[in-house]
């Protein structure tokens, strides 16, 4: 039995004791019903992870790191379905990882910036995977198009101890580097200078990233990566004043972008990926108005002193 | 405060020992045949105009450029050894290298100061706080320390990187030009804040700078750099602008990028002023 299957036995009882008081027809049934208690799991250990992958994906710039790898992880899935692989999602993890390392290594050697490595290894994989899948005579069936806009009830329980594996391996990473990759991110000469192993913390944030991504394209799928991995964070800073309160902030806007998304999508009977994309994006249009109009209002004596 | 012996034993201790340096940047010579020491205590200034390779020369000695003749020892160390965790402060030139869109307070900027390459795994907080607010108080930052760097002026904002070298506990200070774009009166109390850390501290101070005016009044000894060093001795002895081009081989009549460049720092003021 794996760390998923385990987890959804311990938090069972909570969650269908949580389904008695939850509104909605079919909503309440991701908390009662186990086959949709594991997606639950799923997008909300994901969307955990993604938030503070996004935290430090925003502050060094790198916001598109995630799309570009989701592509490169979908090449993958498309490879690995053509070769007949029971689960393409490893296939995509071994894409996704190697394009890490190796846009990390043109950036530390700097070849290329950070956006036109990320470009050319997006559409270079993406590509691949396409000519691969029409070569192998498949085409575009269902899916793959679940690949590329999430399917939640693809996850079985299988993936679903790899979903819990990766990001559990991921928090324990990023909770051993989190100092030093704040540190790098802000100075990375004054970090390099305090003796800190500036490349091998970089190194390790991309491989981490890249593995994450890969679980978000079967929970979100490839086109909707961003929505969980940047868009929460993007909305945390506007409300941020320190990295800790992004970082908090964060978490409760994926946490209820996930939750909002997965109501309506159950109630509505909408893709519950697209959902959550759309659901992260309105919080994060109506936090930014909002404050734009909150600041117009009052006057701010916070840029005086 | 560390034992007077151990003060007055390791006076003449040689932090810093530069030999033939020479540095190459894209193929052309930016120093050449650098030859200088640093001794525990010190408050060096590093003067010389724009270009004249200042940078580049602190760059090398932190390890960061690496393409250069010669040698450079810190500690009797190479740049960037193991050996130097925790012993050299980096103080980088704040307007230019924090980056503005990163939502992080004093107080988080200040304790990445305390994390180096033998802590960073570490769990405990190891006495990481009271560094902190040690740091912060130093600076006179204790107000601010949970705003925001990008809400901060100039001269807050180079305290507060002054603060995050001070978390290290590093006894050998490197700054890039703190006094630029910082306004007269920061620009007093940032200068009176390094000569106590020289003092008080037992800290060793390298600074670049081009404000002659300013590393005059501070330093104990200051070096010319062009290329080459031009000047090397005791503040008093620094040459007044008419000696310095002879030095620099320019006629005494066109005393050229130095005026230049005070010029500039000024129009620089005012617009901090007028802000």
């Amino acid at each position: 039995m794996g760390l998923g299957i385990l987890l959804v036995d311990v938090l069972s009882p909570l969650l269908e004791f949580i389904s008695t008081f939850l509104p909605g027809e079919f909503f309440p049934y991701y908390f009662s019903a186990p086959y949709l208690q594991r997606p639950l799991l799923a997008a909300v250990m994901v969307t955990v992870v993604a938030g503070i992958l996004g935290c430090y994906l925003l502050i060094q710039h790198l916001a598109l790191m995630g799309d570009g790898l989701a592509h490169v992880a979908f090449g993958g899935v498309a490879v690995g379905i053509v070769l007949g692989a029971t689960s393409p999602l490893s296939y995509a993890l071994v894409f996704s990882v190697t394009a890490a390392v190796l846009i990390h290594e043109m950036q530390s050697r700097e070849m290329l910036t950070g956006d036109a490595s990320i470009a050319i290894f997006l559409t270079g994989m993406l590509a691949l995977g396409l000519v691969i899948l029409r070569l192998g005579g498949g085409a575009l069936t269902t899916d793959i198009e679940s690949y590329l806009f999430g399917n939640l009830n693809l996850i079985d329980e299988e993936s679903l101890d790899l979903i819990a594996l990766i990001c559990l391996v991921s928090l324990v990473v990023l909770g051993f580097i989190r100092q030093g990759l704040l540190a790098c991110a802000v100075d990375p000469v004054a970090a390099r200078v305090q003796g800190l192993p500036v490349r091998n913390i970089g190194l390790l944030f991309s491989v981490t990233t890249a593995a994450v991504v890969v679980v978000m394209v079967q929970v979100v799928g490839t086109l909707l990566v961003t929505a969980l991995l940047v868009t929460p964070a993007a909305t945390g800073q506007l409300l941020g004043r320190s990295f800790r309160q992004c970082m908090l902030w964060t978490q409760a806007f994926g946490f209820s972008s996930v939750i909002l998304g997965l109501y309506l999508s159950a109630e509505y009977d909408t893709g519950s990926g697209s959902m959550i994309a759309l659901v992260a994006a309105v919080i994060f249009a109506i936090v930014a108005i909002s404050q734009v109009v909150i600041r117009s209002f009052i006057q701010s004596d916070d840029n005086i002193n | 405060m560390k034992p007077l012996v151990v003060g007055t034993l390791s006076e003449d201790e040689v932090i810093l020992e530069v030999k033939d340096l020479s540095v190459k940047r894209s193929g052309n010579l930016i120093l050449k045949d650098i030859n200088f020491s640093i001794k525990r205590g010190e408050f060096v200034g590093l003067v010389g105009p724009n270009g004249s390779g200042k940078s580049t020369l602190l760059l090398t000695l932190l390890g960061v450029l690496r393409s250069h003749q010669g040698s450079v020892t810190l500690y009797g160390h190479p740049p960037l050894s193991n050996r130097l965790i925790g012993k050299i402060g980096w103080v980088a030139q704040a307007a230019a290298n924090l980056p503005k869109d990163i939502r992080i307070t004093i107080r988080e900027l200040v304790r990445l100061g305390t994390i180096n390459g033998k802590n960073m795994f570490r769990i405990s907080d190891g006495g990481r706080r009271k560094r902190v607010d040690k740091a912060i108080q130093m600076v006179g930052l204790e107000d601010v320390q949970h705003r925001d760097i990008a809400r901060l002026s100039g001269g807050q904002r180079q305290r507060a990187i002054i603060a995050r070298a001070l978390a290290s506990e590093s006894e050998f200070i490197l700054l890039d030009e703190p006094l630029v774009g910082i306004d007269r009166e920061s620009r007093n109390s940032l200068l009176k804040l390094l000569d106590q850390l020289c003092h008080d501290e037992g800290k060793t101070i390298l600074m670049v700078s081009h404000d002659l005016t300013a590393i005059r009044q501070t330093a104990h000894r200051m070096i010319f750099l062009e290329q080459t060093i031009r000047f090397d001795g005791i503040s008093d002895e620094f040459p007044d602008l008419v000696q310095l081009a002879n030095l620099r081989g320019i006629g005494a009549v066109h005393d050229g990028t130095d005026h230049a460049d005070h010029h500039h720092h000024h129009h620089h003021h005012h617009q901090k002023e007028e802000e």
